[in-house]
C-alpha cells in the first residue's frame, strides 16, 4: 500500500510551498485518480514519488509497503517498484531505446535478486509488449525518444512500464497531447497492467481518460492539498462543474 | 642576442641535441642540408609560447621543461604481443600493419605485402635516395614544431595508393614507444593517394606497458588525389606523462574526399595540428574527433582549413570529456579565399565537464573574403544533464551507469562520423575503456 501522510514540500531553490499537507492511500490492486486544476501540485507530487532533485520535502513522509521512500534513491525506488510515467519523457539521443531498455530491466532484476534476461528472452518480452502498444520494430532502434511524436513518447512510457514491472505505476497526464485513438491504445495498455498486488496512481486534468482507466476512487487535488475524495462518478462530476468551487477555496 | 639570452633549457638543448645526432640520421645531402635549415629556422623561432596567437593555450615553453635525448637508429626488441596489447582493440583489425618501434621500423613485426595499387616504403631509407619526405608545399612556415620534426625526423611510413586502387582492409601504421629510457621520437608520413584511389590509413601512437615516458614529434604529409578518397584516423594513448605533438598536412585535389577522425586519450600534453588546404574544386572533407582527459592532462587540437579554390565542403565535430583539472582546447580556423565562392563550412566543438577545475578553451576562428558562401561554428561546454540523469535513475539505472551511458551517448555523435563498421567498433570500445577510467563516469 501506498501511504502519504501530511506531506509538505517547498521547491529547493525558493521559498515556495507547492504540497501543503497530501494525505492519501492507494492499496494494491486498486486504481486512484488525482484531478486538480493546472498548479494544483500533481505533478510536484509525481516527481517527489519518483525522487527527483529540486524539491524540498518539510514534513510528512512517505511509504510503500511500509518502507520510507524519501530515504531511497531514484533508483533504489525503481527497484523497490516505483514507476513514473513521465509527462515530458525525455530525449536521450546516442542512446538506443533497446540498449536502454536493457539496461534498465537488469538493473531492476539485479537489485530485485531476480536472474538477468539472455538477449532472446529480452527481445521476446519488448517486442510483445511493444505489440500490444503498437509499437514498430524500427523504432526500437532508434535514440530514446529522438524524433518520437508525442504519441510515440507515451507509448514508450507505457512500454518501459510493462517491461519493468513495476508494483507502484504513477502516470503524470500520460493522456496529455494525444488523440483519442491514441489514448485508446495507451489506456489499454495500462489496463493490461492492472493486478492485484499492484496500485496505481493516474494524475490527470481532464475526466477522459478515466473512461477507459477506470479508477476506484478520485481526488480532487487544488493549493497543494486534497480537497475532496470520492468514487468515480466524482470525475464525472468536475466535468461539469469545473475546478472553479476549488479554486475559491484557494482564495 | 636577447633572443639568445632567453632561450630556456630545453631550446638549448634541442639545439645541442641535433649536433649530436645530425651524423646519424637518415639522408643524403639534400636532406641533411633540409636538417641544417630546420634547426637554424628553430633556434630562430624558439619553442612556440602563449604570446604566439595559435598556441595562446598550449604554451610549449612552459609545458617541456626538458628536451629528451632523440631516439636514433636500432629499434628495441619488442614482440608483436606487446604491440597487440598496446593497441588494445585495435589489434583485432584485419590490416595491412606497419610497425616503427621507438621511431625506427621493425620489418618483422609488419605485414603489408601482397595488396595490389599498395605501396608501403620506409622513409629512412628513401631519405638516402631521395629527397622523399621533404615538405614541398602548404606548408606553414613559421611551425617551430615542424621546424623540429623535420630536423629530427628519423623514420615513418611511405604509402603510395595506385590510380583507381581501393584497398580492401585498412593501413595501419603503429607507432610504439618501448624502453626504459625517456626519449624524443620523431616520425614522418607521406600518404599519398592517385586520382580515383580509395583508402582507410590509421595511426596509432601508443607505449608498451612500463615504457618511459617519452615526448613524441610526428608528422603526415597527406595528398588526396583527384576524387580519390581517403579515411584517415589516428590514436594516441601516449601516457599521462608523455608529449606527443602531431601535424597533418592535408591537401585535397578536386573532387576528393578527405575523412579525418583522431581520438585522444591518456596523454599528458598533446597538441594535433591539422592544416588542411582545398587545391581543387568540389572536394569535401570531414574531420572529427574527441579527446579524453583527466588528472592535470592536456589536449590541444588546432585545424586550419583553408577553403583556397570554390565549391568545397568542410565539417568538423569534436568532443571531448574532461575530467579532474584536465584541459581541452580547441581552435578551429576556416579561410575563406576571396575566389573561393559556394564554400561550405561548419564547425562544432563540445566539451563535457565532468568535475569544476576541468576547463575548455574553444577558439573558433572564420576569416572570410568571398561573399557567396555558407559558413558556421559552435561551440559549448556543459556538465551532465541532471534531468537526464533522473530519468534514467527512475527507471532503476545505479548513478554510475547512468551516468557511463549519458557520457557514451555524447561520444556517440563523433564516433559515428567513422563510417567503417569494424573500425568504429574498435575505436568506440577503446574510448569506452579509457570513459570507464575518468573519474566522474564511474564512482
Amino acid at each position: 500500500m501506498l501511504e502519504i501522510k501530511n506531506l509538505r514540500v517547498k521547491l529547493a531553490e525558493e521559498e515556495r510551498t507547492i504540497l501543503n499537507g497530501v494525505s492519501l492511500e492507494v492499496p494494491k490492486g486498486e486504481v486512484h485518480a488525482i484531478m486538480g486544476p493546472n498548479g494544483s501540485g500533481k505533478s510536484t507530487l509525481a516527481y517527489v514519488l519518483a525522487g527527483r532533485e529540486g524539491y524540498e520535502v518539510t514534513g510528512g513522509e512517505i511509504l510503500w509497503n511500509g518502507e520510507d521512500v524519501l530515504a531511497m534513491q531514484p533508483d533504489e525506488r525503481a527497484a523497490k517498484g516505483v514507476f513514473l510515467a513521465f509527462q515530458y519523457p525525455m530525449e536521450i539521443p546516442g542512446v538506443a531505446t533497446m540498449t536502454f531498455l536493457r539496461t534498465a530491466l537488469n538493473a531492476v532484476r539485479r537489485k530485485r535478486g531476480q536472474k538477468e534476461l539472455t538477449t532472446p528472452e529480452f527481445l521476446r518480452r519488448v517486442r510483445e509488449e511493444a505489440g500490444h502498444l503498437g509499437i514498430a520494430d524500427e523504432i526500437l532502434k532508434r535514440p530514446l525518444n529522438v524524433g518520437f511524436s508525442g504519441g510515440e513518447k507515451k507509448r514508450m512510457e507505457i512500454l518501459q512500464m510493462a517491461v519493468l514491472e513495476p508494483t507502484l505505476c504513477v502516470m503524470d497526464e500520460t493522456d496529455s497531447g494525444l488523440d483519442i485513438d491514441a489514448v485508446r491504445v495507451v489506456s489499454a495498455g495500462v489496463n493490461k497492467l492492472k493486478a492485484k498486488d499492484r496500485a496505481m496512481l493516474v494524475i490527470t486534468h481532464y475526466q477522459r481518460l478515466l473512461n477507459y482507466i477506470v479508477p476506484d476512487k478520485v481526488h480532487v487535488m487544488a493549493d497543494g492539498r486534497i480537497q475532496k475524495s470520492g468514487g468515480k462518478e466524482l470525475a464525472l462530476e468536475l466535468e461539469k462543474t469545473g475546478y472553479a468551487e476549488f479554486k475559491s477555496k484557494a482564495a | 642576442m636577447t633572443v639568445a639570452a632567453t632561450k630556456t633549457k630545453a631550446e638549448q638543448a634541442l639545439s645541442r641535441n641535433f649536433e649530436a645526432v645530425a651524423a646519424k640520421l637518415p639522408g643524403g645531402r639534400a636532406v641533411a642540408e633540409a636538417r641544417k635549415a630546420a634547426i637554424g629556422a628553430f633556434a630562430a623561432l624558439g619553442l612556440p609560447h602563449r604570446r604566439i596567437e595559435e598556441w595562446k593555450y598550449t604554451d610549449l615553453r612552459v609545458a617541456l621543461k626538458e628536451a629528451l635525448p632523440p631516439a636514433v637508429g636500432g629499434a628495441g626488441q619488442v614482440s608483436a604481443r606487446d604491440i597487440d596489447e598496446a593497441l588494445g582493440t585495435l589489434a583485432g583489425l584485419d590490416a595491412y600493419r606497419v610497425v616503427f618501434v621507438d621511431g625506427a621500423h621493425a620489418p618483422a613485426l609488419s605485414d603489408a605485402a601482397g595488396a595490389g595499387g599498395l605501396e608501403v616504403a620506409p622513409l629512412a631509407a628513401a631519405l638516402g635516395r631521395s629527397d622523399d619526405g621533404l615538405i614541398r608545399e602548404g606548408a606553414p612556415t613559421q611551425e617551430a614544431v615542424i621546424a623540429l620534426n623535420t630536423a629530427f625526423m628519423t623514420d615513418g611510413a611511405i604509402v603510395r595508393i595506385a590510380e583507381g586502387a581501393r584497398l580492401a582492409k585498412p593501413v595501419l601504421l603503429v607507432f610504439v614507444r618501448s624502453g626504459g629510457e625517456a626519449r624524443l621520437v620523431t616520425t614522418r608520413n607521406i600518404v599519398s593517394l592517385a586520382a580515383g584511389a580509395r583508402a582507410t590509413i590509421i595511426e596509432a601512437h601508443v607505449a608498451l606497458a612500463g615504457a618511459a615516458p617519452g615526448q613524441a614529434n610526428t608528422l603526415s604529409e597527406v595528398s588526396v588525389g583527384e576524387g580519390a578518397k581517403l579515411t584517415h584516423l589516428e590514436v594516441v594513448l601516449a601516457g599521462s606523462a608523455a608529449t606527443h605533438l602531431a601535424t597533418w598536412l592535408a591537401t585535397l585535389q578536386r573532387g576528393a574526399t578527405y575523412r579525418a577522425f583522431q581520438l585522444t586519450a591518456a596523454t599528458g600534453l598533446a597538441r594535433s595540428n591539422v592544416f588542411a588546404t582545398f587545391a581543387g574544386e568540389g572536394a569535401k572533407l570531414d574531420i572529427s574527433g574527441l579527446f579524453l582527459a583527466c588528472g592535470a592532462e592536456h589536449i590541444d587540437t588546432t585545424l586550419v582549413v583553408d577553403h583556397a579554390v570554390p565549391g568545397c565542403v568542410s565539417r568538423e565535430l569534436f568532443k571531448g570529456v574532461l575530467a579532474d583539472r584536465a584541459r581541452g582546447v580547441f581552435q578551429g580556423k576556416v579561410i575563406v579565399r576571396p575566389a573561393a565562392q559556394k564554400s561550405d563550412g561548419k564547425q562544432m566543438a563540445q566539451a563535457l565537464m565532468l568535475s569544476p577545475d576541468a576547463e575548455f578553451d574553444s577558439k573558433p576562428e572564420l576569416e572570410i573574403y568571398a561573399d557567396d558562401v555558407i559558413c558556421g561554428h559552435g561551440s559549448t561546454a556543459a556538465e551532465l544533464d541532471e534531468d537526464l540523469l533522473f530519468y534514467l535513475r527512475s527507471r532503476g539505472i545505479p548513478p554510475d551507469e547512468a551516468r557511463a551511458l549519458l557520457v557514451e551517448s555524447f561520444v556517440g555523435e563523433a564516433i559515428d562520423k567513422i563510417e567503417d563498421e569494424s573500425v568504429r567498433e574498435a575505436f568506440s570500445s577503446l574510448a569506452t575503456r579509457r570513459l570507464g577510467e575518468l573519474s566522474g563516469v564511474r564512482g
